[in-house]
């Protein structure tokens, strides 16, 4: 039971990383991103592959992670920053699914959908598996407390100002002499960058990644956790993240209880319920549970 | 004569504390060009929306005969007979001239098909041009048309906001004979105008509006005279 | 070379075809709603389910199941727009989006739980394929080809022709209007709604007759029906055509030199190149 609570823990961790890494480019800035498990994945496998094949120091790994994600969430902002975000949500969400094909299919680099198996983990196998999971714990926690400061900072710098005047209106903002574009394409390489960080340290803990493991769903939880928790807000990200895996094992107990049902059904039921936790959050409580405060500019 | 239309005290603007109408009121009675000027944002077009019941107001009632219309949807207003011609996006670009004007009826489509001949009569240009796109005609064109969809229902009142804005002086010219032309088949006409000269010349009556308040108003040819007015618009 | 090349055209040119109704289902609801709706995938998959229904259960043929998958999909679509969407549409076209994926999502699993994760197909009559000038086409592809061209067609009608088709352009173009002319916005929405959601319906029984089906299907085209609505314009029915027979081709030429996983990406490279060269699309945006 206790490993459990800590693997829930360090699960809510990455979540809340995704949460805040979302937070930058749809709470703070107005772009939205609805495939951003495409960034989750891209950093997952960056790692795994320098940390595994390569046998980098899994830090290195991380890095690169971050690196290569920013770079792709830079090429992406740069492609549709003159369009409007209805174009973005089109491509972003076309991106993770070939993000998701790619790995899928380029076996000779991914081993396509059997996944990479045995990813290093800090002192894993050195430690029993209960310590590794406390210190992977204290690790995450970490990671999730230096990307809250850095966003609590942007968000109060005059930076984020710049970045919610371009949400607001991007049209004042460029009127104000701001380089538009400049702020969107910064915006989405920070955010890509957390995203894959939370990739890269999710294939560290679980040692295995898979095609199957970046599937839209996990846009659909992090989206949940952002606007559960309240757009914006990165205190709201965080627990947000923490009430949809929550909600997410709680399901998982629920609908063990009821019997007779398949176990496709039970998934079935599940994605459902997640899927209208977001509607019912979205039409109740459309600011979140902690919306923004908007300090004056 | 009793009024048409009646505006009495009508406060409104975009938002609850948003206030660019502070107490407007204006009267119009069947039949008359009434022409309404004023410097830029004193609150003309917002005064024509509200009668179109594209704005709630705040406060203020407006009356077309027996009828209130402040708080009314724009789509019930228009079935009183008022029609409202924006300033801009006023046709539906994709659409053919001849679908526009079957869209300026499409409450009663029936008597449409029989005044879209009687429209082709009295706008040749536009019964040339009726199977082209509205987005194909000029900018006098696309004025002529916008008002010619209007007159497909028929309407006891029109409200034109800045029908001369952007146009050349011929064209402007055109479009203001156009309008005392409809006048003279007995509809009721308020003209929102930057064009001060020009609309008080064809107007009846005129109201002068400035940030939100009536300023002045009466018979349109002393309000062309008056001094204040002459200083305000035309700078001398 | 050139054989198998003018094979390929043929075989896109039918995919495209096919691809073209719910991408013209997509774009029209963008026109007149103005937000992406993503559900169009999971309507898919609904119209794709109530066809086989119809298909394999009643055992009706296939033009009629085609008839089935449209109103039993368009009417999902109305009541999951009246219930879901509609509430949400003041809150902003990205909400709207992001409620849509949530949607789908509800909607895909609401059909895993009925009918599970099984691949089903339609009953078809085994027939050989056709053979002319050393190129293959099989009687089915043939035949889908020619439903998606009846339906596309009935949309073009209705749209140029009837009070009700041109009062839905008319609101594509600007709402604002339409509503001062008494077109009352709530019943074109619905409409778009009944007819878009049903083309996707119809989009999904061809998919399904084309190969099988499973709660999946409608996602895995929806890259392919956003490269279309995108490539051709977003909000332009015509555009939507012309970026469904572009993504077919594109896709089936794209065997020439990638392995056909990929198939899908040609779309999502495709929508990169457009809007990098002409960011409104082939036919640009709000054409009809």
């Amino acid at each position: 039971m206790e490993n459990y609570l800590v693997a829930m823990a360090v699960f809510a961790g990455l979540y809340a990383l995704l949460a805040l890494g979302l937070n930058v480019v749809w709470g703070m800035t107005g772009m939205i991103n609805l495939g951003l498990v495409g960034f989750f994945g891209l950093g997952a496998y960056a790692s795994a592959l320098l940390t595994r094949a390569h046998r980098a120091p899994i830090v290195l790994g991380l890095a690169a992670a971050a690196l290569v994600t920013a770079a792709a969430g830079a090429a992406m902002a740069l492609t549709t920053a003159r369009l409007r975000g209805d174009y973005l949500a089109i491509i972003t969400l076309g991106f993770s699914e070939v993000v998701r094909l790619v790995a899928s299919n380029e076996l000779w680099l991914t081993n396509g959908t059997d996944g990479i198996s045995g990813i290093p983990g800090p002192w894993r196998g050195r430690v029993t598996p209960q310590t590794f999971n406390v210190v992977y714990l204290a690790i995450v926690a970490l990671a999730v407390l230096a990307v809250f400061a850095l966003c609590q900072r942007i968000r109060s710098s005059p930076y984020g100002r710049v970045l919610r005047a371009i949400r607001d209106d991007d049209q004042v903002a460029a009127v104000a002499g701001k380089r538009v574009i400049v702020f969107k394409v910064q915006a989405f390489a920070v955010s890509a960058a957390i995203l894959g960080l939370a990739g890269a340290l999710w294939g560290h803990y679980t040692s295995f990644i898979a095609p199957d493991v970046f599937t839209p769903l996990v846009t659909i939880y992090v989206v949940l956790a952002l606007t559960a928790g309240g757009t914006g807000n990165n205190v709201g990200a965080v627990l947000g993240a923490a009430l949809v895996i929550f909600l997410m094992e709680a399901t998982r107990f629920a609908t063990g209880w009821v019997g007779m049902l398949k176990p496709v059904q039970v998934a079935a039921l599940r994605e459902a319920l997640i899927g209208g936790a977001l509607l019912v959050v979205l039409r109740v409580r459309p600011r979140g549970l902690l919306p923004e405060r908007l300090a004056r500019s | 004569m009793s009024a048409l239309l009646a505006v009495e005290g009508v406060v409104a603007g975009y938002s609850p504390s948003d206030e660019i109408l502070k107490g407007v009121d204006l009267a119009v009675d069947s039949g008359e060009i009434v022409s309404v000027i004023g410097p830029n944002g004193a609150g003309k077009s917002t005064l024509l929306k509200v009668v179109a019941g594209l704005l709630r107001p705040h406060r203020g009632r407006v009356r077309l005969g027996e009828a209130a219309l402040e708080g009314k949807p724009a789509r019930e207003v228009s079935a009183l007979g008022v029609a409202f011609v924006p300033q801009e996006h006023n046709v539906f670009p994709s659409l053919t001239v001849r679908e526009n004007l079957e869209m300026g009826g499409y409450v009663d489509p029936r008597a449409a098909r029989r005044r879209i001949d009687e429209i082709f009569v009295r706008f040749p240009a536009l019964a040339d041009k009726r199977r082209h796109a509205a987005r194909t005609l000029s900018g006098g064109q696309r004025q002529m048309l916008a008002m010619a969809m209007a007159l497909m229902v028929a309407p006891v009142l029109l409200l034109l906001d800045e029908p001369s804005a952007g146009l050349a002086p011929r064209a402007a010219e055109q479009l203001f004979d156009t309008v005392v032309a409809v006048n003279g088949d007995g509809v009721a006409i308020v003209m929102v105008e930057q064009n001060a000269l020009e609309a008080l010349a064809i107007a009846r009556r005129g109201y002068i509006l400035v940030d939100g308040r009536n300023s002045k108003s009466g018979p349109a040819a002393e309000l062309a005279r008056d001094p204040d007015v002459r200083r305000i618009f035309l700078g001398g | 070379m050139p054989r198998e090349i003018a094979q390929l055209l043929l075989n896109g040119l039918m995919a495209g075809t096919i691809l073209a109704v719910p991408a013209i289902g997509f774009t029209a609801i963008y026109a007149v709603l103005r937000f992406p709706n993503f559900a169009i995938a999971a309507h898919l998959t609904i119209g794709a389910f109530a066809g086989w229904l119809a298909n394999v259960s009643l055992g009706l043929p296939a033009a009629l199941a085609v008839g089935v998958a449209f109103v039993v999909a368009g009417l999902a679509g109305v009541l999951n727009d009246e219930l879901i969407l509609k509430p949400l549409r003041p809150a902003g076209a990205l909400t709207t989006a992001i409620a849509a994926v949530a949607l789908t999502l509800v909607l895909e699993n609401v059909v895993r739980f009925v009918f599970g994760n099984d691949l089903r197909g339609y009953d078809l009559p085994i027939r050989r394929d056709w053979q002319a000038a050393g190129l293959r086409i099989a009687p089915q592809q043939v035949h889908n080809f020619v439903i998606a061209v009846v339906a596309m067609a009935a949309v073009f009608l209705f749209l140029a022709f009837t009070r009700t088709g041109k009062a839905m352009r008319a609101v594509a173009d600007n709402p604002m209007l339409a509503s001062v002319k008494g077109i009352d916005a709530d019943r074109v929405a619905r409409l778009t709604n009944f007819v878009a959601m049903g083309l996707a319906g119809v989009g999904g029984v061809l998919v399904g007759l084309d190969t099988s089906i499973d709660p999946l299907t409608g996602f895995r085209v929806i890259l392919s029906v956003f490269a279309a609505a995108v490539v051709g314009g977003l909000g332009s029915i015509p555009g939507a055509v012309v970026g469904a027979l572009t993504i077919g081709v594109g896709e089936e030429l794209s065997l020439l030199v990638l392995a056909p996983a990929y198939r899908t990406v040609v779309g999502f490279a495709a929508i990169l190149v457009v809007l990098t060269l002409r960011p409104r699309g082939i036919l640009g945006e709000r054409a009809y």
